[in-house]
Parts: C-alpha cells; sequence; structure tokens
C-alpha cells in the first residue's frame, strides 16, 4: 500500500473533523474580528477591535466569569462529595443494593430543561410547595430573587441533576480496585476511617481527578438550567459566561462581539482546566 | 505469640446452595507456638483459603478457629493480632517507608518512642534503614514487599505471620536470602511463621514442617525428609521431587515380592496382609544406583536420554516398555546403550489404593 491510499482511509474522518471541529473555530476567529451585528451585517475586517472592548470597557464579561468560576467549583466540590458518598455506601454488600444503585441515577435520566422547569415551581416564592413547607417555621426565603438566594437555588439543581454521574464513574472506580490493599489495612487493625484515607482515597485518586475534570467542563458550560431558573437575575447575579455570551449573541446580535468573548472564554478555559488537571494531580496523587 | 488450632474446618465457597462444593474438607491441625510452616500444593488446592481463615478474612462454614485455646473464630481480621503478607506487595503508596513500617503500631495507638524503635529495629533486619524518609511507591517491587512483610514483623505480639506466596515478584537470588532471613527471624523472635506456596523448593529449604494438600484435602504432614523418602501418597510422590517419583502398577508375588510387568523386586514393606486393592511401587529416582554387577533388584535396561542438569544427570531407561528415571551424579561414566540399576528394597515404597502401607 503506497502513501496516497493511506491518506483515502483518513479523509472521511478528517473532513468530519474539519466541518464539526475546525471550520467553526476558524468562522469563530473571522467573525471576532468583525463588526457584524444586525445593523451591519457582514464580515468586515475590524482588527481587534472586540477584544480591546472586551478587555477594557467589559466588566460583566469578567464579573459572569468568575461568577461562574464560583459556581462550577462549588456545584462540582459538592457532587464528588456527594457522589462519593453514595457510591462508598452501596459499593459494599448492603440490603437493596441494586435498588439504590438505580434510584441514584435516576435525576441524570431526566431531562434537564423539564427538571429545572419544575424545580422553578418548587422555588416558586408564593406558590411553590419549598416554602408553603418552610412557612411552618415561619420563613419564606425569596429563593429566586435574592442574588445570593438565587445562586444556592442553581447550586441545589445543578448538584442535584449531575451528582448521580459522579456517583456512577466513582462507583465504577471502587468496583475496580484491588481487594488486598483493603486486606492488608484489615490485618494491620486500621479501622474504617484509616481505611478510607490510606486505601480507599489515594487507590481513587486517579479516577477522581477524571470524574472532576469531566464535571468542571460540563459545569462550566451551564446555561440552561440559569436560562430557565432565573435568566440571569435579579439583575446580573446569576449570570455566567455562556449566559453573558448567548444575551449578547442571540439577544442583542452583536455576531462579532458575541465571537470575540466566546473565544476568549475558550482560550482560558483550556488553560485553567490544564493548570486544575495538573494542580489536582499534583495534590492527589504525586504526594 | 500463640498455639493456632484449626478445629474441624471445613469451607465451601458456596455453602447455602443445595450441594455445595468444598474449598477446604473437614479437617484439624494445630500449628504450635514457635514454628516454622509451608502449606505446600497445587494452585487452586485450598491453601490461600486455609490462610485467610486463620487471619479472619474469611469465615470458615464449619468449625473453629483457636488461638491458645480461645475461640476467636467470630473475631474480625482487625482484632485477631495477626500479620499477612499477600503475594503482590500491599503498600500504603501516599506514606514513607517509616510510615508504612509503623502504621499497624499507628493503628494500635503505641507509643511514638516506641514505634520508632521498633521500626528502626525491623528495618535494619530487613535492609530498609536507608530507604526510611523515601516515599514507598518509590522502591522496587522486592523492597516493597519486605515493606509488607515488615510491617508484620514491627508487631511483637503476632500469634502469627501469614505469608501467601510472597516471594512470587522477587528475583531468584534475592528470594534466597529473604528466604534464609525470613527463617533467622523465625528463630531470633521466635514467631510463628506459615508459607503458602506452591513451588517445593521454598517450602523445603523454608520450612521445619510442610503440610502437603491436595483438592482440598491435607494429605501429609512432616519435614522434607519425610515427604521425601516416605510420601504418605502417590499424590506427594508425584508433586514433590524434581523429577517426579517412579511410579508403576504392580502385584504382590510374596510376603516382601512385588513384580513389575515381568521384573520381580524385593520390597522392605511386609505385604502379607495386603489382599486386594490397586497396588502401586514408587521409587524415588534418586535413590536408583548405577551398579556393573548383576545382583538382586537389579534391572537391565536400554538408555533412551541422558539430561545434564549440570549438578547431575537424569537418565531415563526403557525396559519392556517401563519408563525409569534415575538420578546419577554428573561425573558418573554412562554406558552408551545399556545400564544396570539397583533398586535398594528400603526405598520402595509400596501403596495400597494410592495410600502408603
Amino acid at each position: 500500500m503506497n502513501f496516497k491510499h493511506k491518506f483515502a482511509f483518513l479523509f472521511p474522518g478528517l473532513f468530519v473533523l474539519i466541518g464539526i471541529l475546525i471550520f467553526p473555530i476558524g468562522f469563530m476567529i473571522r467573525l471576532s474580528l468583525s463588526s457584524w451585528d444586525t445593523f451591519y451585517p457582514g464580515l468586515d475586517f475590524i482588527g481587534i477591535e472586540n477584544y480591546v472592548r472586551l478587555f477594557t470597557d467589559d466588566s460583566r464579561f469578567w464579573e459572569s466569569f468568575f461568577r461562574l468560576s464560583f459556581l462550577s467549583v462549588t456545584t462540582v466540590s459538592l457532587q464528588y462529595i456527594i457522589g462519593f458518598s453514595l457510591a462508598l455506601m452501596v459499593w459494599r454488600d448492603i440490603i437493596f443494593k441494586r435498588f439504590f444503585r438505580v434510584l441514584f441515577l435516576i435525576p441524570m435520566m431526566t431531562t434537564p430543561v423539564i427538571m429545572t422547569v419544575i424545580w422553578r415551581t418548587f422555588f416558586h416564592e408564593s406558590l411553590g410547595p419549598v416554602n408553603d413547607i418552610l412557612s411552618i417555621f415561619g420563613i419564606a426565603p425569596p429563593w429566586l430573587t435574592n442574588e445570593h438566594l438565587a445562586k444556592v437555588t442553581i447550586i441545589i439543581v445543578e448538584v442535584w441533576q449531575w451528582t448521580p454521574f459522579m456517583f456512577l464513574l466513582l462507583l465504577a472506580g471502587l468496583l475496580s480496585l484491588p481487594k488486598e490493599p483493603f486486606l492488608a489495612a484489615s490485618v494491620d487493625g486500621a479501622g474504617p476511617i484509616r481505611k478510607f484515607i490510606y486505601v480507599t482515597f489515594p487507590l481513587m485518586a486517579p479516577i477522581s481527578i477524571g470524574a472532576i475534570i469531566i464535571r468542571l467542563i460540563e459545569a462550566s458550560k451551564i446555561m440552561d438550567t440559569v436560562y430557565v431558573l432565573t435568566s440571569g437575575g435579579p439583575g446580573t447575579s446569576t449570570e455566567t459566561s455562556s449566559y453573558y455570551i448567548f444575551v449578547k449573541g442571540l439577544r442583542e446580535f452583536q455576531f462579532g462581539y458575541s465571537a470575540a468573548l466566546s473565544f476568549t472564554y475558550l482560550i482560558i478555559m483550556i488553560i485553567s482546566l490544564t493548570i486544575i488537571s495538573k494542580l489536582l494531580v499534583k495534590l492527589l496523587i504525586k504526594k | 505469640m500463640a498455639e493456632i488450632e484449626l478445629k474441624n474446618i471445613a469451607h465451601s465457597y458456596d455453602y447455602k446452595s443445595e450441594n455445595p462444593t468444598y474449598a477446604l474438607n473437614p479437617f484439624s491441625l494445630t500449628w504450635e507456638d514457635g514454628g516454622c510452616y509451608a502449606i505446600l500444593g497445587p494452585s487452586g488446592c485450598g491453601k490461600t483459603t486455609m490462610l485467610n481463615i486463620m487471619s479472619g478474612l474469611v469465615s470458615p462454614s464449619k468449625g473453629s478457629v483457636l488461638f491458645d485455646g480461645t475461640d476467636i473464630t467470630s473475631v474480625k481480621t482487625e482484632k485477631r493480632n495477626i500479620a499477612q503478607v499477600f503475594q503482590f506487595p500491599v503498600i500504603y503508596n501516599t506514606m514513607s517507608v517509616y510510615s508504612n513500617l509503623a502504621f499497624p503500631l499507628k493503628c494500635r495507638n503505641f507509643d511514638e518512642n516506641i514505634i520508632k524503635s521498633k521500626v528502626i529495629e525491623v528495618a535494619e533486619i530487613l535492609n530498609l534503614n536507608l530507604f526510611l524518609d523515601k516515599a514507598a511507591k518509590d522502591l522496587t517491587a522486592d523492597q516493597k514487599q519486605l515493606i509488607s512483610l515488615g510491617r508484620g514483623l514491627v508487631r511483637e505480639d503476632v500469634a502469627a505471620i501469614l505469608m501467601d506466596e510472597p516471594l512470587t515478584v522477587i528475583d531468584p537470588d534475592l528470594k534466597f536470602r529473604l528466604r534464609r532471613k525470613l527463617k533467622e527471624i523465625n528463630e531470633k523472635y521466635n514467631t510463628t511463621l506459615i508459607y503458602v506456596t506452591h513451588d517445593q523448593n521454598e517450602a523445603m529449604t523454608f520450612a521445619k514442617k510442610i503440610i502437603v494438600m491436595d483438592s482440598g484435602n491435607i494429605v501429609q504432614v512432616g519435614n522434607p525428609k519425610e515427604l521425601f523418602e516416605r510420601p504418605q501418597t502417590t499424590f506427594v510422590g508425584y508433586f514433590i521431587g524434581s523429577p517426579a517419583m517412579n511410579i508403576y502398577d504392580c502385584a504382590v508375588l510374596s510376603d516382601f515380592d512385588v513384580s513389575i510387568g515381568n521384573i520381580q523386586l524385593k520390597t522392605s514393606t511386609n505385604l502379607s496382609n495386603v489382599k486386594s486393592g490397586q497396588l502401586k511401587i514408587g521409587i524415588r529416582s534418586e535413590f536408583i544406583k548405577l551398579v556393573n554387577n548383576k545382583s538382586e533388584n537389579t534391572i537391565e535396561a536400554k538408555i533412551e536420554i541422558v539430561e545434564d542438569f549440570g549438578n547431575y544427570k537424569l537418565i531415563t531407561v526403557n525396559k519392556n516398555n517401563l519408563i525409569i528415571k534415575a538420578k546419577v551424579e554428573r561425573e558418573t561414566t554412562i554406558p552408551h546403550d545399556v545400564v544396570l540399576l539397583n533398586i535398594p528394597a528400603e526405598h520402595c515404597c509400596i501403596y495400597q489404593n494410592k495410600n502408603l502401607i
């Protein structure tokens, strides 16, 4: 088989890659260098003007970015802690093990947008059942209209929706662990806490890092929950990067500028997630 | 330290099913305090199950485990005061070598000074003293296995150190030195050592007493000499020794004489009471001598192969389609065609239904 034949086999995959990845990114970069909006639709060239505006005159983008960082780190941390606890619970032989394993996976199988609508109804300040119950204790927190509580609500919904995914990955990890280290720890006289600290947790470190990174990538794209639950409000207090980009691009139709936002966001995410994964490896494995 | 007694122990991994298959058939065995034992047998014969029953990792389907007369069958592993070394090195990856060795003592809330002196003492025995501050995961496989062993040795009061084929991952030279070291430890601290292996050389060079197992049964308990010279069953004869024992079907001719085909042999076993049952004769190739003159128990046979193993030669001969293997010294001059072999009567073992008479 000669050199050209090898390429013939590569082309189909390469075309798909170019079609779905390289072209859109290239087009986005080109778009970010134009002033395409509703008044002047077209691919003109304005240089890095959009980027200058973004770095000097758009505090709203940076605020939404830090808010996103806070929300994703908090939700993923909570998902990891709860997911790991649940996985540990159904890892060993307990009664109704299979039932619990399926039960914990249900939230992941539901459609996020529909579930968020249901959650919005739950947390509705005057009509929702949450405040109905809380009114027994004489409180009725403004879940969706207070800037801090709105963030808490988003965190609750996100944690509920995505903890099962973390649970699934960590349970699969736990089930694949070798038995000997646990037997050796029993022989050495270690109790359940020591076993967790010195055996389970270190053995689970590589799987944990994988699960956390996957969830961080997913969590940083958070959009549907915010859109349905608060629409970024009250004010801009729950606005995340992707929601802000959506507002600029598909509400205000500033295509050129939103492309610049998207590209900047992509670069920041690649850099920050690389740093986070390196840090996690250093912290959990190389220690 | 303690005397360990296994009383009417039997174990099946599917005990609750209608027809449970037993990994260990009922048996009783006592392990003397300070003994150096080896459990020898092929894979799947129940060695590890027996070990795990002693350490509490497996709870027996029947019978009880006694430490110094106290029944501890339902006591958890953590509380049993037993040490176990597994086939593959198990270390705590996040800890240093020192912390690894100190771990069993820390779990038992020992004083820091006692821990330190004990860890240093054990590290010196195992030549780990230069690595104490190093991360345990950076060590080689054999050093890691030494750490596993060390975690058993730091506890002075252990009832026994159980080892499940612990030297599998270690190269031959170090294996030899480690076995030597284990023996020294056994002599110095009088710690009971129980060593599981499927390698007869390992068992023979290590233990004072060997428990040979086959298909969930204990077939013979004895010292290396007994196992070699008087195997209690044909299985032990096959399993122990290299090459395996020469075993042939035979028939009784008179009180001390048997015949293998048309070969007549004198034995030292009184066969006057042997009436029925399948009879076999076993002869170790090490006891068969090359002779120059015909006498009693001498067979003339044709040489098929002569193999040089460096320290000895193995001759395979054929006598009327009967294959006999004989081990001779390397320097022995071996005739080209036909040899005369002498089979000493006192080294002929006669088996009735596979059991030694």
